[in-house]
């Protein structure tokens, strides 16, 4: 991976900038090389990089301070919430200032009248349900790392989860943001009457990875939470079937609250991995929840029932709750039990229209046996955001490489079908030289005056989602070893 | 006035318009023309033929048609597989004293969403894709046909309510909706706006996802003492009726049902067709719908959107106030039916801060550097 080059000018003037940041926020300013050592990297753990510095404000005048300081001084600046991108959004510069956002995570009104949570960027997404359970709200987008990732982290990278098809990704849960620019403007974006007077700007800076400016406060919509949950769990001789079975699941008008497809290997590998009871032998299995007020939720299961067995699958239903969570652990550990198979794993993230997944998967066999190399599937079905994960073994040679590179093939196969390179874990630097494969040139040249209409001096987060640079490396993966993610505790897809 | 029917047409027209330096109009069906800011006269270009729809997947859960689509024709065919859009497009045209066709275009252009927007979000939250031209002449494409994609900008949601603005417009793909097969509206008459708007925000937090939520003062709503607050639920038979006894219980009383549907008429402005002066469409925190509605003192005006949505009819001298009392609440006052003069001197909204103001002019050049389509508009 090639970032634009370091300007040596900078790393030559790092005492006198960490001596002005310290100005402005005293007590935040990490310098010494240990300190550092815990921002070098993001979740996507193949790349790190020490900041030049790391600072980490505890209000929205000393981030407008720092970023009209970076801009005077034409310093690089790399947002950082949590730190569990998998996709290298938080990845430091040698020569940019890190700023860290985890000091700024009060809750700072609940408002309940309105169904809203107003909050600072640092507070974790599951801290934001934490807060309104009691009272039976939560907030709806649940991306798998929920328990640490940021607010205002899964604003940069529009976060989903498993429940998107039904409740959307944070783009729409989100009712307004304050957002200082380049240079230090401080600017309100939409509120609690969910409209913004102009052009959608909060949809812009939604998913934009860091490219635009920080986020400093988040209003977003809580939800009541839904009185019934039940759970449903189809095997499949073929994949053919279960993928016929999700397109009338659709079709029919029932949207539940998570559809998740795995194929036989995944489902086999999870089974010894955990026993969560799951078919040995079919092609594929789905787990379908439903939510809602008891008799729609009774409805949609007996649909569902009736559709799978129209299928040729076979449907069983959870239940108690002790059940339910059984056949969710399953699903949930589905990146460990593949990790028991070989010591190294890359997981993608590419979404496909659903009624490619059977062409998808077969071609995905076929570059399996090209390349040499295991792999499974895990599919937000209900969404088309497909999860494949490629086993290999790092110490025998060219391995790695040949991961990389089915790796990109089958995001490009992603892109061939009429989807996307990225559902939820965005393009950081990870996929940003595949970006050519999806975008025209004149398409990405827009896509880059958007982000100069922000951020002129191009110091935001520079070298990520866009490709400045020419091709140099096959990627497009999340490098993990000895089935560890960085945040190992985190569960996953 | 130049008519194109192909991309390729399009991009044509944008190419000679770039070279002679030449500002034009986008119009479509033609229906919200009279919105905005007047564009001096201008060339137009019509893009009525780029009509019809290129693909329908059910299963996909998506729709792609060219943008001067009528909205009737597009709600036919999904009706027939049972599924809506999600945004419950409104046509203005009655209220506008348009005899034009409301097309998809210019439905998510204007962000004209209806009652519906309650439970599955504006035009923003569905327009997956686009293609367009932009100010460069060159054909181009914003999101993916798929509803998930966090793959560079999310430009799908600029285009909504820029009132073309940004590119010439030439596909769209949005994601539908299951359409429920049943739908009833339950009626809690006799109640003041704070009674009414209390009730539809009880049932807007609920898990009973809600279709419409609406208050209507008696003089909107004949017949009806002080006012009534308007209950849309949806489900199949089953899953309706305990909606229904769950609303009750939650109202603590019993509502009556109407069997018409009384939202197409609230999200169209239709009620205002009649009724002179400017009309606006006042967004604010639901909570505050009751005290905002009483300081507007309106005679013609109802509540949408559980109160989230305040429509009215005023007198043109009463404008500054509406504004201020918009501003005041952290409101947008959208003036959505004015005279020409009354349009240009107030805008579509009120100015935007500076720095954001900026910003929105930045990202406009940044599809549009010669400012070529629909000029003023919007600013």
């Amino acid at each position: 991976m090639l970032l634009p080059p370091t300007n040596a000018k900078i790393v030559a003037r790092r005492a006198e900038i960490i001596a002005s940041l310290r100005e402005i926020v005293p007590d935040g300013v990490v310098a010494d090389e240990s300190g550092l050592a815990t921002f070098d990297s993001d979740a996507l753990s193949a790349y790190h990089q020490m900041p030049l510095v790391c600072v980490l404000p505890s209000n929205r005048q000393q981030v407008s301070e720092i970023l009209k300081y970076a801009q005077a001084e034409g310093i690089p600046i790399v947002p950082r919430g949590s730190g569990t991108s998998l996709s290298g959004g938080a990845l430091p510069r040698e020569d940019g200032i890190l700023i860290g956002m985890g000091r700024m995570k009060r809750i700072l009104e609940i408002d309940y009248e309105n169904g809203c949570v107003t909050v600072e960027p640092g507070v974790t997404n599951l801290n934001i349900t934490k807060a309104v359970e009691a009272n039976g709200f939560y907030y709806a987008p649940d991306p798998s790392s929920q328990v640490a990732c940021s607010i205002g982290g899964n604003v940069a990278e529009n976060s989903g989860g498993l429940h998107c098809l039904k409740y959307g990704l944070t783009t729409n849960n989100l009712l307004g943001v304050t957002f200082v620019l380049p240079g230090g403007e401080i600017v309100t974006i939409g509120g609690k009457c969910g409209a913004q007077g102009g052009l959608d700007l909060l949809g812009l800076i939604t998913g934009s990875e860091g490219l635009l400016g920080v986020v400093v406060e988040v209003v977003v919509k809580i939800l009541r939470k839904p009185p019934v949950t039940r759970t449903l769990m189809a095997s499949f001789d073929t994949v053919t079937e279960a993928g016929a079975c999700v397109a009338a699941v659709i079709a029919d008008g029932v949207v539940p609250a998570a559809m998740e497809f795995m194929d036989g290997r995944a489902a086999e590998a999870i089974e010894s991995y955990n026993q969560p009871g799951y078919p040995l032998g079919s092609a594929a299995i789905l787990i379908v929840d439903a939510d809602g007020v008891e008799a729609d939720v009774s409805h949609a299961i007996s649909r569902v029932t009736e559709i799978v067995t129209q299928c040729g699958g076979k449907a069983v239903e959870a239940t108690d709750e002790k059940q339910r969570a059984r056949i969710w652990s399953g699903r949930k550990a589905a990146f460990a039990a593949m990790g028991k198979l070989a010591p190294d794993m890359i997981c993608m993230d590419g979404t496909i229209p659903r009624h490619a997944l059977p062409f998808v998967l077969d071609e995905m066999a076929k570059l399996s046996e090209k390349y040499e190399l295991g792999f499974c599937n895990v599919f937000h079905a209900g969404d088309g955001n497909l999860h494949p994960l490629i086993i290999f073994d790092i110490m025998k040679p060219g391995e790695f490489e040949r991961a990389e590179a089915f790796g990109a093939d089958i995001l490009r196969l992603c892109v061939k079908v009429g989807g996307v390179l990225s559902g939820e874990h965005g393009v950081g630097v990870e996929k940003r030289d595949l970006m050519t494969d999806m975008f025209t040139p004149e398409e990405l040249a827009l896509q880059g005056r958007v982000k100069c209409a922000f951020d002129a001096q191009g110091l935001f987060n520079p070298g990520k989602v866009f490709p400045t640079l020419s091709a140099c490396v096959e990627q497009g993966h999340i490098h993990v070893h000895g089935a560890q993610l960085p945040h190992p505790h985190l569960p996953r897809f | 006035m130049e008519k194109i029917a192909s991309e390729a047409q399009a991009v044509e027209f944008v190419r000679a318009a770039r070279e002679a330096r030449t500002p034009f109009e986008i119009v479509a069906g033609g229906t919200r023309r009279q919105v905005g800011k007047p564009m001096a006269d201008l060339p137009r270009l019509d893009v009525s033929g780029l009509s019809g729809i290129v693909k329908y997947e059910p299963a996909e859960l998506i729709i792609t048609a060219a943008p001067s689509t009528p909205l009737t024709e597009i709600t036919s065919v999904l009706t027939e597989k049972g599924q809506r859009l999600g945004f419950d497009p409104a046509d203005w045209s009655r209220l506008l004293g348009s005899n034009g066709v409301a097309t998809l275009g210019g439905a998510a252009s204007a962000d004209a969403s209806g009652s519906g927007r309650l439970r599955h979000g504006a035009a923003r939250d569905s327009l997956l894709a686009f293609r367009g031209i932009n100010g460069q002449g060159e054909a181009f494409r914003g999101g993916a046909k798929v509803v998930k994609n966090v793959t560079g900008f999310d430009l799908p949601k600029l285009v909504c309510g820029a009132y073309g603005s940004l590119c010439v417009l030439t596909e769209l793909t949005f994601r539908v909706f299951p359409k429920p097969p049943l739908a009833v509206t339950l009626c809690l008459a006799g109640v003041e706006p704070e009674i009414g708007f209390a009730a539809l925000r009880k049932i807007a937090l609920s898990a009973l996802e809600p279709a419409g939520l609406a208050y209507l003062p008696a003089t909107m709503m004949p017949g009806v003492r002080q006012g009534a607050a308007l209950i849309k639920l949806e489900g199949a038979r089953q899953p309706l009726e305990e909606k229904i006894a769950l609303a009750h219980g939650l109202l603590g009383q019993a509502a009556q049902r109407i069997e018409e549907d009384p939202f197409p008429a609230i999200a169209s402005g239709e009620k205002f067709a009649d009724v002179p002066g400017h009309v606006w469409r006042v967004m604010v925190a639901p909570a505050d719908a009751p005290r905002v509605a009483k300081e507007l003192n309106a005679q013609h005006w109802l509540g949408d959107w559980a109160g989230g949505l305040i429509w009215l009819a005023a007198a043109p001298a009463d404008a500054s106030r509406v504004r201020a009392i918009a501003a005041a609440a952290k409101g947008q006052a959208m003036l959505l039916r004015g005279s020409p003069d009354a349009r240009a001197a107030l805008g579509l909204y009120a100015p935007q801060a500076p720095a954001l103001a900026g910003l929105s002019r930045a990202v406009k050049a940044a599809f549009d550097p010669l400012g070529l389509f629909n000029p003023g508009r919007l600013a």
